[in-house]
């Protein structure tokens, strides 16, 4: 146990100098573009590094504990903006947005207490995998789509015009933040039907009520109308911008907050 | 002015009054098919599904209205909006949502859940304990027949229960004996009924009553769920024919899950049969018969008791089929959406 704490604070300090560089890049107008890369692509080596360690130690995958579901999370989350930065060179001054919002979850994640959880019998399905796997492909589109709309929003209210400058204009950030949206709505739909399928094996209902899934539902009802709205009217960026907000709100509450005040089946309670 | 210009003019207003018509027709469809529209009923029925969360006994209203008029806003667009015309796959998408729409009515209406205990050794004869069914439910649950042929649970230390496996044997279509292992994420499934082992179960005292008239019936008494009930195994019982209500209680002398090992269900060894009828107390060992105003009892043993729950939908595939349908032309209509242009162009 004590290796696995060892990685992830070496991962976590990695990610905060990912951050930090990146943040210093946009304030002093530089480029340190090649060293943030290889400090997310090193942060995620020794974050896997250490969830393998406890995946060997406790015989399942980290789906269970505030501290396991974080975890992965923070390294899903990382996955999914890491491949943005590397691919989408022109997004990469966001990563002085999107890094301190990340630093807030690693924040959380040091002080949740790393104990271990009872793995019930019904998480001992493919299902799980495939559902949760959905969700953090989810979770990552919007949270690219945040980094994105928050640059608009800071453009739109004065702050930050020269420093953000390397950044494409605001109109194609939009486009860009919508296309992760877009991808956002077809993996929260196939999270939802994974889910009702596992939901059906394991608890023989594919929709009860329960409040995780019913919140998995209005964050896909506020996904529908986010892109529906962009779709059908020429709402303008810092509109769209601030509705992705509400977007990730809802879809952190679901994720984080609702197994844990939850009694039901879904929390691994049976 | 002659009969046939009368004829003529008649004719005219009614072509126009029926163009008229039309027109009022088509702004309705077209107010109805309102995108502004789309999103208020999106909004409303993220409300519908909050209020639903929060009031059990009100869940069908809040989502009924909202998902109704969404269905009349998406006709009302198909059948004016020329987009879903010029893009096929948005179109196959929405009307793969109203086709999960019918579908969950359909569901609805026609669905059946309920819970059923069956002692070890018995048969399943179509009866459940609690049940809750559509209006339309015309399944045959009472032809569904199963034996339970026993489980085994293995715990964790802390009573952390593990996999379930419960032995099952059945007749099928063709009257062919059929035997299985169902448990976690493996339902039976017979004529549509899907029975799912639950974590309720528990002991079941067997006995056999033999009435004044000479009839022998077997009956267990299923007492509550173990572990969860362990110091109220206790259960009041009417033999079956009998008038006279038998309190039955089952002491257990010994540890049978141990919070500290890793340990299996299985049935105790130590342990006492209470049964008291009115004022008097005895206590009985498998075999011990007693004698009561209006027959004899008989303790055969104990055996153990599983609780299922059980569920039918005949959507289920129809459902995947339709939201199988729905990500695919969504992910194709955003493909081609997004194909076409770059998001930096």
């Amino acid at each position: 146990m004590e290796q696995e704490l060892q990685l992830l604070w070496a991962a976590i300090v990695t990610y905060v100098l990912a951050g930090i560089t990146a943040v210093i890049g946009v304030v002093l107008g530089k480029r340190p573009e090649r060293s943030v890369l290889t400090l997310m692509f090193a942060g995620l080596a020794l974050q896997a590094a250490s969830i393998g360690l406890r995946w060997e130690r406790l015989g399942h995958g980290p789906f269970i504990t505030m501290f396991e579901i974080l975890n992965s999370n923070v390294w899903s989350l990382m996955v999914a903006y890491t491949v943005a930065y590397w691919r989408i060179p022109r997004i990469r001054a966001s990563a002085a947005i999107v890094m301190p919002l990340m630093f807030i979850m690693l924040g959380w994640l040091m002080v949740t207490h790393p104990g271990e959880g009872h793995y019930p019998p019904t998480y001992n399905t493919p299902w799980l995998y495939i559902h949760i796997g959905l969700g953090k492909v989810f979770l990552g589109a919007v949270l690219v789509a945040v980094g994105l709309s928050c640059v608009i929003i800071l453009r739109h209210f004065g702050f930050g015009i020269r420093r953000l400058g390397q950044l494409p204009p605001s109109p194609q950030l939009d486009e860009l933040a919508f296309r992760c949206m877009a991808i956002g709505l077809i993996f929260h739909t196939l999270m939802l039907i994974a889910g009702a399928i596992w939901a059906q094996d394991a608890w023989g209902r594919y929709w009860d009520w329960d409040p995780l899934e019913t919140w998995a539902f209005i964050t896909w009802l506020t996904v529908a109308f986010t892109i529906h709205a962009r779709l059908a009217f020429r709402i303008s960026p810092p509109v769209h911008a601030a509705m992705i907000l509400t977007v990730f709100v809802t879809a952190f509450l679901t994720f984080f907050g609702v197994p844990f005040v939850s009694m039901t089946p879904h929390q691994g309670a049976v | 002015m002659t009969q046939q210009d009368l004829a003529e003019a008649i004719e005219r207003e009614n072509t126009q009054l029926e163009s008229i018509e039309r027109r009022t027709h088509i702004s309705l469809l077209r107010r109805l098919a309102s995108l502004r529209l789309t999103l208020w009923l999106i909004a409303l029925l993220a409300i519908g599904t909050i209020l639903a969360l929060r009031q059990e006994g009100a869940r069908t209203w809040p989502m009924v209205i909202p998902l109704g008029l969404l269905a009349v806003n998406l006709l009302s667009a198909i059948a004016t909006n020329g987009v879903f015309r010029r893009q096929t796959a948005l179109l196959v998408f929405h009307l793969s949502l109203v086709a999960l729409l019918l579908l969950v009515a359909a569901g609805r209406l026609t669905y059946l859940k309920g819970h059923a205990g069956v002692t070890e050794g018995t048969n399943f004869e179509g009866v459940l304990a609690e049940v809750e069914r559509g209006p339309w439910h015309n399944g045959k649950l009472s032809s569904v027949s199963f034996v339970n042929n026993g489980f085994t649970i293995e715990y964790a230390p802390g009573l952390q229960r593990g996999a379930t496996r419960n032995d099952v044997a059945w007749r099928d279509a063709t009257g062919r004996s059929q035997r299985s292992v169902i448990g976690d994420q493996e339902p039976l499934v017979i004529a549509g009924y899907r029975f799912y082992t639950t974590f309720n179960k528990g002991f079941a005292p067997t006995f056999r009553w033999q009435g004044a008239d000479g009839t022998a019936v077997f009956g267990s008494v299923q007492l509550p769920p173990y572990p969860m009930h362990e110091y109220s195994q206790a259960l009041e019982w009417t033999p079956p024919g009998s008038e006279v209500s038998v309190w039955v209680m089952l002491d257990i002398d010994e540890v049978l899950l141990d919070r500290e090992e890793h340990s299996t269900f299985r049935l105790p060894e130590k342990y006492k049969l209470v049964v008291r009828v009115g004022n008097e107390r005895h206590e009985m060992r498998s075999g011990d018969t007693l004698s009561l105003n209006d027959g004899t009892l008989r303790f055969e043993g104990l055996r153990s008791w599983m609780g299922y729950r059980v569920f039918y939908d005949w959507t289920l595939p129809w459902l995947l089929a339709a939201c199988a349908v729905a990500v695919i032309s969504m992910g194709c209509h955003f493909w081609q959406k997004f194909a076409a242009k770059p998001w930096d162009a």
